[in-house]
Formats: C-alpha cells, sequence, structure tokens
C-alpha cells in the first residue's frame, strides 16, 4: 500500500491544534512550535553572514549538522510515537516506505514538498524540493546564492538514511552525509539532495 | 476576542499558514539546536542574533495579523489575542501582567523552549529565554505602535536556571540610555 500523505498531513494539522495546559504541543513524539518562516531563515543566514566570508563553510556544516542531528532525534521519536504506529505503520510494506511517511511529515510541517526521486538501500538517496522556504525567497534578500542553501533540508534528508540504515539509535548519526546540487537560491529550477555514505 | 484557530492555522497548496502567513512546524531538538549553534559558536552575538530574528519576525507577523483583525481595537484586546496566538503555536504560557507603552513586566510559566532545553541538556546558569524576548519585543512594539527595536526585553529569572517562572522586564532602549547619562 502506498503511503497516504493526506492521511498524514491531517493528523498533523488536528494534532498541532492541541495543546496541554502549558502552552506545549506534544505531537509525534516531540514538542512541536509553530512559527513564522522568515525567523528560522534570517537565524541561519545572518548567522553565516556573521561568521564571516572565510568561515561560511564552517557555518553552514554547523547549521546542515544541527538540522541532520535534529531529523535523527526527530523522525526517531516520530517512528516510535503512538501516531505513526496507528496512522503511519498501517501503510507501510516494507522498510523503504517509511522514507516516504518521512517525507509526508515533512510536507504536514510545511517543510516544503519533499519528493523522493531515488532510493537505493543502503546506498543513496535522491529527494527533489521545488518550495523549499529556506531558498525562497533567498535571492530577493540576499542575492543570488553561489551555492546550495537549504541547510535543514540537507541534513535533513542524510538524517532520513542514517535512521533506516545507519544501525542502531543513536549510533547511527552522520553514517551518511547530504549534497544539495541544485538549489532555487542558484537560479536553479527545484533543490536536490542527495545523501550517500560517509 | 477568541480566535477561530481553525480558521487561522490552516494549508494554502503545500504551505502551512497563520493568517496567509507562511509558518514552519520544527520540534524542540532544532529550535534548541539552533540556539546551541549560535551560543556556542559565536557567544553574545549569537544570543543578539535571535532576539532580533524573534523580535522581527514577530513585529513583521503581528503587523500582519492585527490588520486582518480589524475588530481587535483595544490594547487588552491585542494583548490577549498575542498571548492567545503564543500559546496556539506551542510556544507557551505568556501573561502580560503590568505593560503600558514604556514597557513593563511579563512572566511566562510555560514554554517551549524551556522544556526543549531542559529535556536537551538540563540546567543553565544563565537565562536562556532569547527567542521569547524577541519575540515580546516585536509584539509590543506592533502593539505600541513603535518601530522594531524600540525595546530591549530582559530576563530577570528563567525557568531553564530552575527559577519558579521566567520574568521578562520591557524597557525603552532611548530612555535607559538617557537615564544612564544622567
Ligand atoms: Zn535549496
Ligand atoms: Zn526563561
Amino acid at each position: 500500500m502506498p503511503i497516504d500523505g493526506t492521511k498524514i498531513i491531517h493528523a498533523v494539522m488536528e494534532g498541532s491544534r492541541i495543546r496541554d495546559a502549558k502552552g506545549i504541543i506534544p505531537l509525534f513524539g516531540v514538542y512541536l512550535s509553530i512559527f513564522f518562516v522568515p525567523y528560522y531563515n534570517r537565524v541561519s543566514f545572518e548567522f553565516e553572514k556573521k561568521m564571516g566570508k572565510d568561515q561560511d563553510v564552517e557555518a553552514a556544516s554547523l547549521l546542515i549538522e544541527a538540522a541532520q542531528e535534529c531529523g535523527y532525534a526527530t523522525f526517531h521519536g516520530i517512528q516510535n510515537s503512538w501516531e505513526w504506529q496507528e496512522i503511519v505503520e498501517p501503510m507501510i510494506e516494507k522498510r523503504e516506505d517509511q522514507i516516504f511517511g518521512f517525507t509526508a511529515v515533512a510536507l504536514a510541517f510545511g517543510w516544503g514538498d519533499m519528493e523522493v526521486r531515488e532510493l537505493v538501500p543502503n546506498e543513496r538517496l535522491l529527494i527533489r524540493v521545488t518550495d523549499s522556504y529556506e531558498a525562497a525567497r533567498y535571492a530577493e534578500d540576499h542575492g543570488p546564492a553561489t551555492s546550495g542553501k537549504c541547510y535543514m533540508l540537507r541534513g535533513v534528508t542524510a538524517a532520513f538514511m542514517d535512521l533506516l540504515y545507519g544501525g542502531i539509535y543513536p549510533e547511527g548519526l552522520f553514517t551518511f552525509s547530504a549534497e544539495e546540487s541544485c538549489c532555487r537560491a542558484k537560479g536553479d529550477q527545484c533543490c536536490e539532495f542527495l545523501a550517500q555514505k560517509r | 476576542m477568541q480566535i477561530n484557530w481553525k480558521n487561522e492555522l490552516n494549508r494554502k497548496g503545500r504551505r502551512v499558514v497563520l493568517s496567509n502567513q507562511p509558518v514552519a512546524m520544527h520540534c524542540h531538538h532544532y529550535n534548541i539546536n539552533l540556539q546551541k549553534t549560535l551560543e556556542d559558536t559565536l557567544g553574545e552575538e549569537g544570543v543578539r542574533l535571535l532576539y532580533q530574528a524573534a523580535e522581527e519576525a514577530s513585529f513583521d507577523g503581528f503587523q500582519t495579523l492585527f490588520s486582518q483583525h480589524k475588530k481587535l481595537k483595544t490594547t487588552e484586546s491585542k494583548l490577549e489575542f498575542a498571548a492567545d496566538i503564543y500559546q496556539n503555536c506551542g510556544l507557551g504560557i505568556i501573561r502580560f501582567q503590568e505593560t503600558d507603552s514604556r514597557g513593563g513586566q511579563i512572566i511566562s510559566p510555560a514554554g517551549h523552549h524551556v522544556t526543549g532545553w531542559l529535556a536537551k541538556h538540563g540546567m543553565r546558569k544563565t537565562p536562556g529565554c532569547h527567542f521569547s524576548r524577541g519575540w515580546i519585543a516585536g509584539v509590543l512594539e506592533v502593539i505600541y505602535d513603535h518601530p522594531p527595536g524600540y525595546y530591549s526585553v530582559k530576563e530577570l529569572a528563567c525557568k531553564m536556571m530552575r527559577n519558579e517562572t521566567c520574568v521578562f522586564q520591557v524597557t525603552e532602549k532611548l530612555k535607559r540610555k538617557r537615564k544612564l547619562k544622567t
């Protein structure tokens, strides 16, 4: 059975409307927050700017690592949540189907339409995104980029592979790493992320 | 005014929107990772960046939100609305106790960043709600009709340090400078 993304979107939209008395949204095994997209872009791209030209690679890799670690912990929590067991697991036939469950959750979270273009088990994962929020306004705000700017999605793509093929949690983190070959911030049509073993 | 959250938080094509403005849902792992990365790498400058990014995004966001909710006319109703949005967005509980155009004091007995930080890293030695400070500055600047950057928000007590509640003090930046000079 293919993964029905609409069910997952529905669960996230409904779940994100339920908060406890402390104003915390516990969903899919994590605490969820909702905030305007420009915040995240400002944090990433101003951080990069403040680190300076000679440290921009270092800044990018810190942001990618932060996202990969987050993706790894978040989606591990998601995999083990009752929502996943109830809503997603019945749709999963083989291990690789989990990736489609993950991308459906990412879309539901407003991260972009992560489309799996290629998946070679334990080897490579190619994901295409046409509306990454990180790339959406980059050129407008900062001028055209010379390298990929979607650090969050890049880390998260690698995290998906870490979770599936990296071994027992939490040992599998950083087994894979991802590159962003095309990015809308550079003027490409879409963003593409390729995760491979390190 | 009661928020109709079902209308407020919605989907527009592939995006999640709050009153038509794109939002992202992120969990505590990501939010806290970002905070720690910036604090560890840039120190005070990183803290300032987190604060300003939250202030600007909250300022722009609430300006649009209030322009779409013209029924909110009084300061009280706007403050109440802002606190509801904070809670509905899973950011926590915020109480605007005594605020006016010159600032005031705000308490937060619970928060997303507090819960997230304590879960990931345990107790802090310094206040850590930089996001909330920025969020408060931005929203009050809209409500009291000041430009972004008008207020300075300090955190006097923080639950990340195991204080009972987070306490924020809002002052006018210009006034504070003038006071220091005299
Ligand atoms: Zn991109
Ligand atoms: Zn605090």
